[in-house]
This record gives structure tokens, sequence and C-alpha cells, in this order.
């Protein structure tokens, strides 16, 4: 389990984060959403240690993650950016292989190999692995970037608004993905998202976020709600909720946007 | 601060026409004696002319590079420019060794010109304009201009006077061998005039056409513009490099980027550090010079270490 | 591309060599041909040294449109050259000694390296495109400078010092190449231990942190390495700016492949290839009327200028 206490982040005079407190369930899909600026990226960072708080401490299992040396920690968590512009000429089968570089350091096993196909069949890639990068479709890129996190075989996976710039197709793929990381393999995922619907259709825990502190965090249920969800984003909600999952409805609120 | 800067730059003009290898006391200059006279309209008001325009051609230049790059971090010195002239002086002193000024000037405009173009058009190209990758391609670009003319000197035998050429030196301004630099005033009036234009300029291609405005014919006249006031200072000076660079993103900190609001700052501050540094230069191992080359180079250098530290503290 | 490319690269690195070696010699193995396996030498151990830095640099930078050049240590060189013969005179060749010369640029330049990374490495930043701003404005102050030093000697100490500025083969001597010859053994040695980590940074910064690389540590050890490298070339031959980007970018296209246990060595084989075809030039075709550093600048630069059109920049 990942603990936050007392998480701030500050630039000189400016303010991102201010006293965070929270605990991300172990084995459970975990959304991070909110405005912009409300400082979901840098609290994911920091977790990925890719920042560094100004103050405050973040626990894995209990130890702080500050004493845990940088090759151990890439055995625990996997965190997955934004997918830069890539021109590197690589197979989708050499992208999954790095992953495998916190165990092996380039020198595959035959072990590496099996998670390799393994990570490849999770997410129905197999027929790719020969092409290259720079000749996928973006949401086949982002697959081939999650596969590499699946083959580092960490307890934690960390995302960055994966759904960006992917089609509605590609979106519903990965979201489902991540499901069955954390339903068959008991993985822990934490993940920033825009989209609310997203969210509240495939999480347990949501933390909703505004600027720079936690508004609400708890089960889908207590989060999702009309009142709560107007609150956070200042628009009117109509949340409907069958056996389906949610639908927000928020396209078009009556009466004047503040 | 916009009464602070023409206070500052009329005392340094004041400061520069009381220093000089001869001395000259106030008293001397007001009673105009024929000594002081002579030493004042020979000597020290064409330099103080030249630093001045100078200052603020190069300046302007930086600006307007900016604008049609897109970067904070172009200028001649990072661009091309500065060494593409270099070329074009290089090559009518071996083609046309009897020419006049005027048409070596001519040459280094072409060449400057031309190199501005070629390097516009392999910037446009590149998708992230707004990183350090352009000015360090534009020194790279200077540089193989550079190598381009060693390998021609080398065959004539002029590397190390071509060597003299880049080094910014006004100890050589005197009445009737600096005249040229009277071609940067039509360069600042046009800039004046069109400092809207470059504004919406720095905006994008693709704003400035929505907005109306012939995207390819504006920028063709800065890069004339910037050519023109590069090859002036090249044959009247040598290069200054850094303040076309610091300038502008100086008084982009306090002023902003509207060309038409802060033409006049940038113009005046590009003066003013130019007589500062030259004042400096003219003290330091007085009555000897350093070159206004070296110590541009020093104190922009610093400013500009200074303005990048401080950008990314953020 | 496949080994068969590859072995086709190396062996005609050997013909020219060979060719190098024995054309026109009149088999004289008393003076001509020790002193072009000299040269040789030199050849193969700058060829080395450039190819493997401008890889190494650009895996770190990220694009590969870039030098070690622009760090600044070339012009530090040539500053400290020219400082030299100005204070010095003529005399400085007598005084310090071609090893003399060679010791102090090398640990010059390790010096300066090393301040840029101990100044622009504190605070947690590990941004490596400041550092390249740095390196841009370091290197153009510094050559402003070196410009002012070169006006005031006199023609006969500039043209001993074009002699240091422009990359030559025929400078180094036998002692001086062993030196050089361990030096880059050591390095390379080093050096292939990381080639697996050198191969993951090639995903960027944050990508490498979350694969378990200790990014921070990683760029600065390797830019040590890329310093002493280019010290060492440089003082060997020269300053040769562009030639690492033709030979970086010509790898990776021969190579085929990202990993660094294959494009080190093909570079490394057509950086060698480069200098004996443009020695090979200099010598019949342009009759000396040029310098192989002049020469590979050009080509090189061009090349540069063609890249970057091609590739919009990004590569």
């Amino acid at each position: 389990m990942i603990t936050v206490q007392d998480l701030h982040k500050t630039y000189g005079s400016r303010t991102v984060l201010s006293a965070v407190n929270l605990r991300f369930p172990s084995s459970q899909l975990t959304s991070l959403v909110g405005p912009n600026g409300a400082g979901k990226t840098t609290l994911l960072m920091m977790l990925a240690r890719l920042l560094k708080p100004s103050r405050g401490d973040i626990r894995l299992d209990g130890s702080q993650v500050t004493g845990i040396p940088i090759d151990e920690y890439a055995k625990q968590v996997a965190t997955l950016r934004q997918t830069p512009e890539f021109n590197l000429r690589l197979t989708v089968e050499e992208l999954v292989a790095f992953g495998r570089f916190p165990y092996s350091r380039g020198r595959l096993t035959r072990h590496d190999h099996r998670v390799i196909d393994d990570a490849l069949a999770f997410l129905s890639l197999t027929a790719l692995r020969g092409a290259y990068l720079n000749e996928l479709s973006g949401g086949q890129r982002q697959m081939a970037f999650l596969a590499m996190t699946i083959a580092q075989q960490t307890d934690y996976l960390l995302l960055d608004e994966p759904l960006n710039n992917l089609d509605i197709k590609h979106a519903v793929q990965i979201m489902q993905a991540l499901r069955r990381l954390c339903d068959e393999q008991g993985r822990t995922v934490i993940l920033v998202v825009h989209d609310i619907n997203f969210a509240a259709n495939y999480s347990d825990y949501i933390v909703a976020m505004k600027d720079g502190a936690v508004h609400c965090d708890g089960q889908v249920s207590d989060v999702i709600t009309e009142r709560r969800l107007s609150e956070l984003y200042g628009l009117k909600f109509d949340i409907a909720h069958n056996e389906r999952g949610y639908l927000c409805n928020y396209f078009k609120p009556s009466g004047n946007l503040e | 601060m916009r009464v602070y800067l023409p206070c500052l730059f009329v005392l340094l003009c004041g400061i520069s026409l009381l220093v000089g290898a001869r001395q000259m006391s106030g008293y001397q200059l007001i009673t105009l004696s024929d000594d002081a006279w002579l030493t004042l309209t020979a000597s020290r008001l064409p330099r103080l002319i030249t630093v001045s325009l100078t200052g603020v051609g190069l300046s302007i230049c930086g600006v307007i590079l900016q604008h049609i790059v897109r970067n904070k971090f172009v200028e001649p010195a990072t661009s091309g420019g500065l060494d593409a002239a270099k070329l074009g002086i290089l090559v009518s002193l071996t083609l046309m060794p009897t020419a006049g000024a005027g048409s070596r000037m001519l040459a280094a405009l072409l060449f400057c010109f031309a190199a501005n173009v070629v390097f516009i058009t392999i910037v446009r190209r590149i998708k992230f304009t707004n990183t350090v990758l352009i000015p360090v391609i534009g020194l790279m670009y200077g540089g193989m201009l550079s190598a381009l003319a060693e390998f021609y000197a080398y065959r004539h035998n002029i590397l190390q006077s071509m060597q003299g050429w880049l080094l910014g030196d006004f100890s050589k301004i005197v009445q009737g061998h600096y005249e040229i630099i009277y071609l940067i005033l039509p360069v600042i009036v046009l800039t004046y005039l069109y400092a809207h234009r470059f504004t919406v300029l720095g905006m994008g291609e693709d704003i400035a056409t929505s907005l109306g405005m012939n995207y390819l014919v504006t920028s063709t006249l800065g890069l004339m513009l910037v050519a023109i006031t590069v090859s002036v200072t090249v044959i009247a000076v040598g290069a200054i490099p850094f303040v076309g660079l610091v300038i502008p993103n100086l008084v982009a900190l306090y002023y902003g980027d509207n060309l038409t609001r802060t033409l006049p700052a940038v113009a005046l501050s590009g003066a003013s550090l130019l007589l500062a540094c030259d004042i400096v230069g003219r003290l330091l191992l007085y009555p000897f010079e350093v070159p206004i080359g070296l110590t541009t180079a020093c104190v922009g250098g610093i400013l500009f270490m200074v303005l990048i530290v401080g950008r990314t503290q953020r | 591309m496949t080994v068969k490319t590859r072995h086709t690269v190396w062996v005609a690195v050997v013909a020219l060599a060979l060719a190098f070696v024995f054309v026109r010699s009149g088999f004289d193995f008393e003076y001509v041909i020790p002193k072009r396996l000299e040269r040789l030498a030199t050849m193969v151990i700058g060829g080395i040294c450039v190819a493997w830095s401008a890889i190494t640099f650009q895996s770190l930078t990220g694009n590969r449109i870039l030098t070690p050049a622009i760090m600044g240590y070339e012009a530090v060189y040539l500053l400290f050259q020219a400082l030299l013969m100005l204070m010095l005179g003529t005399r400085s060749l007598m005084l310090l000694g071609e090893h003399g010369n060679a010791a102090l640029s090398i640990l010059l330049m390790l010096g300066y390296s090393w301040t840029l990374h101990r100044w622009l490495f504190r605070d947690d930043r590990d941004n490596v495109y400041f550092l390249l701003l740095v390196g841009l404005v370091l290197t153009m102050v510094i050559t402003t400078f070196t410009q002012f030093v070169q006006l005031k000697m006199n023609p006969g100490e500039f043209s001993i010092l074009m002699g240091y500025s422009q990359a030559t083969f025929g400078n180094a001597s036998a002692t001086q190449l062993l030196y050089a010859t361990l030096i880059v053994a050591t390095i390379c040695l080093a050096g292939l231990k990381s080639l697996p980590m050198l191969d993951v940074l090639l995903l960027g910064r944050e990508q490498a942190i979350s694969l378990g690389v200790d990014y921070r540590r990683c760029v600065q050890r390797q830019l040590l390495l890329i310093a002493a490298l280019v010290a060492v070339s440089t003082s060997l031959l020269g300053p040769t700016a562009f030639m690492g980007i033709f030979v970086a970018n010509t790898a990776y296209a021969l190579a085929g492949t990202y990993r660094h246990q294959v494009t080190l060595p093909v570079g490394c084989a057509i950086a060698i290839a480069l200098f004996i075809l443009a020695q090979l030039l200099v010598e019949h075709l342009f009759n000396y009327k040029t310098t192989v550093g002049i020469l590979v600048n050009l080509v090189c630069g061009a090349y540069f200028l063609s890249l970057m059109v091609r590739t919009r920049g990004t590569a």
C-alpha cells in the first residue's frame, strides 16, 4: 500500500500541492481526477520519484520511498508518462523487452522472454510484435508502452493521462487492460485521468483534487455524486447509474455556467 | 522605469564623449577650444553615434529574428548571420580586391540575407521551435559557414586577417570612415513602422495568416532589415555578439512582447548597453582599449547566464 | 542490415588502411611506411574517440543533430593553445614539449568539464537542454576571446597556431600515441559495462528512471567519459566539430538497430574510414591546398545542413 503523509510541493512562492494525506488501497484501481492545475500530475510524479517533495513523506508498504535504491524501486513501481514523439527504430518486442531492464540489465534470459511474451499476449499485441513503433497508430503505440510496463512486473503501476489522444476503442481497451491487471494479477494501479466517465466506470477508488489539495476521496459510490462533482468542477452534473455503470452528463447543463 | 532609461542613455552619452585617450576637461568642452572641438568631431562624436546606432541596430535585429523564428535565443550570432557576412566580405575581397567598402557591404548583405533565408527555411521544418535546439543549430550552422570561409581563406592566405574582421572594435571609428553606419537609420524607421506586424509574426504563421497578414512578405522584409544591419555593422565595426540576444529578453521580462510598445525600450537599452561596454573597455586598460567584442562577450555572457538560470529556476 | 553489411564496413576500412599505407610509398620500410603507420594509428584512435563520444552524446541528449563540441570543450582547447602561443611565442613548443602540451590540454579540458558539471548538476537539475544552453553561451564567449588573442600574435605564431587548430595527423609522436591508446582503451572498457544503460537512456529521462536507471549519476559519468574522449582526440588531432554528427548518423543508418553494442563499433569504423579518405584526398587530390580538418568540417557541415532539412530537427 502506498501512503502519503502531509505532502507539500512549492516552487518558490507558488504552492502546487499542500497538506496531502492519502492511502492508496492495494490491488485496486485508483483514479486521480480534478480540474486543471489541481496537482494530480505533480502528486503522481512524486510517487514515481520523478519529483522531490518539498515536505512530507511517501511510504511504500511502510518504508520510506527515499530510502529505497533506484533499481529496487523500479522492481516495485513502474511509471508511464505521455508517449513522446517517437522516432527510434524500435519494434514492439524490443520496446517491451526494455521492461526487463531492472532485472536483467540488458541480458535477456529465457524467463525474460517468457514474461515478454505474456505481456504481449495480455494486450493482444502478439501479432504486432515485429512492427516498428513509428508505423503504429497512437493507440497501438500506447498499448505497446503499456506492455512494457506490464513486463516490468511491478506491484504498482502509475500512469499519467494514458488516454490522451486515443480514439475511443483504444481508450476502452487500455482501461479494460488496467482493470484486468488489478483483478487477475492483483496489481495496484494509480492513474491520472481527465475523463470522469472512464474514472467512474473502471475505478475502485477515486481521489478528487482541486487547487493543490485533496477535495474528497473514497470509494466510487461516495465520490461520484452530483453534489461532489459539481463542487469539484463547477458544473452541473446529471449522473445516471445502472448495472452497466455510471454515466456522468455534464455536457449541456441547465442554467448558467458560473 | 520609462523615465529612467532615456536619462541613463543621455548620461552614458555624456560620459562617452568625455572618455578617451586624449584628456579633455569639462572646461575645454564648454569653451570648445580648437583641440577639443577636433577631438570631439573627428573621433568622439562619430564614435558615440556609431556605438549608439550599432547598439540600437543589433538589438532590433535580435528582436526581429526572435519574432520570426519564435525562439527567445536567436540573434545574428546564433543564426549564422555574422559568419555569412564574414564569408561575403571574404568573397568580395578575393573576387573584387579593388572594390570599395560599398561593394563589400553589398556582398556581405547578400550572403547574410541568403544565409538567414536558408536558416529560417530549415527552422520552419523543425517541430519544436521553443527549445534550446534552435540557437544550438544556428551556432553550428554559423560554424559551418565559418569552416567554408576558412577553406576559402586558407587557399588565399588571408586567414589571420579574416579573424580580425570578426572582432568588434570601435577604435577604427573616425570621421570619414564611419558614415556607412547611418544606413541603420532607415532600418530603425522601417522597424518602428512595421512593429505591429512583427509582433503578429511572433505568434506564428497560422495566426498571422488568419489575421490577414502576408507572412512571407513580412518575414522577408524582416530578414532584409536584419541583413542590412548586420552587414553594415560588420563592415564598420566588426561582429558584436550577445547584444541582440540579451537585450530583447531583458526588455521582454519587464515590458512584454508587444513591439509597438517595447521597441523604444529595446533600442535605448541596446544603445545603453553598448555604450556602457564601450566606456568600460576604454577605461579598463586606460589609455589602451579592450575591443568591444570582448567586453560584450563577457558582460553579455554573464547577463545571459543569469537569464537562463533565472528562467529554469521555475 | 545485418552482420554482412557490418563486415563490409570493416573490410572497407582495412582496404583503405592498406591503400593509405602502401600506395605510392615505394615500399620504403625505413621511413615512409613507419611514418604512415603512425599516422594511421592516430586516425584509428582519433576515429574511436570521435565516434564514441558523438554517439554517446547524442544518446544522452536524445537528439541526432548535436555534437559534444557545442559543450565548449574544443573552444577551451583552442583558447588554451592561442594563449600559450601568445604568451610564450614559439618557445612554448620547446618549453612544454609535445607531451607537456598534450597533457596540459587534456587536464584543462577535463577540469573545464568537471567544473561545468559540478555547477550545473546541483539542485536536482538534470535537464540536459539546460546544459546545452550553457555550453552554447560558453562556446561563444570563449571563441570571442580566442579571436582576440589570435589577433595579437604575429603571423608566424599564427600559422603555427593554425597547425594546432586544424585537424591533422602528423603531430603525434609514438609515445603520445601509446598514452592515448591506453587512455582510450581504459575508457572504452569502462564504458562497455554501461552499454545497456545507454540503450535505456534512449527512451528519455522519465522512462529511464522508471526502469531503474540512476539518471543523474549515469549522465554525469557519461559526460565525463565524453569529455575525456574529446580531450584525447582534440589534443591528438585538433578540433573535429561536425564530424561526430556525420559519423553518428551514418552509423545509425548502417547499423539498422538502436543497440549501442552495434552502433558504437560501426561508428568507429566509419570515423576511421572517413579520416583515411580525407587524408588520401588531401594528399593526392588537393595536393595539400587544404587541410584534413577543413575538408572534414566542410563535408560534414554540408551533411549536417542536409540532415536538418531532411529530418525536421527532431531526429
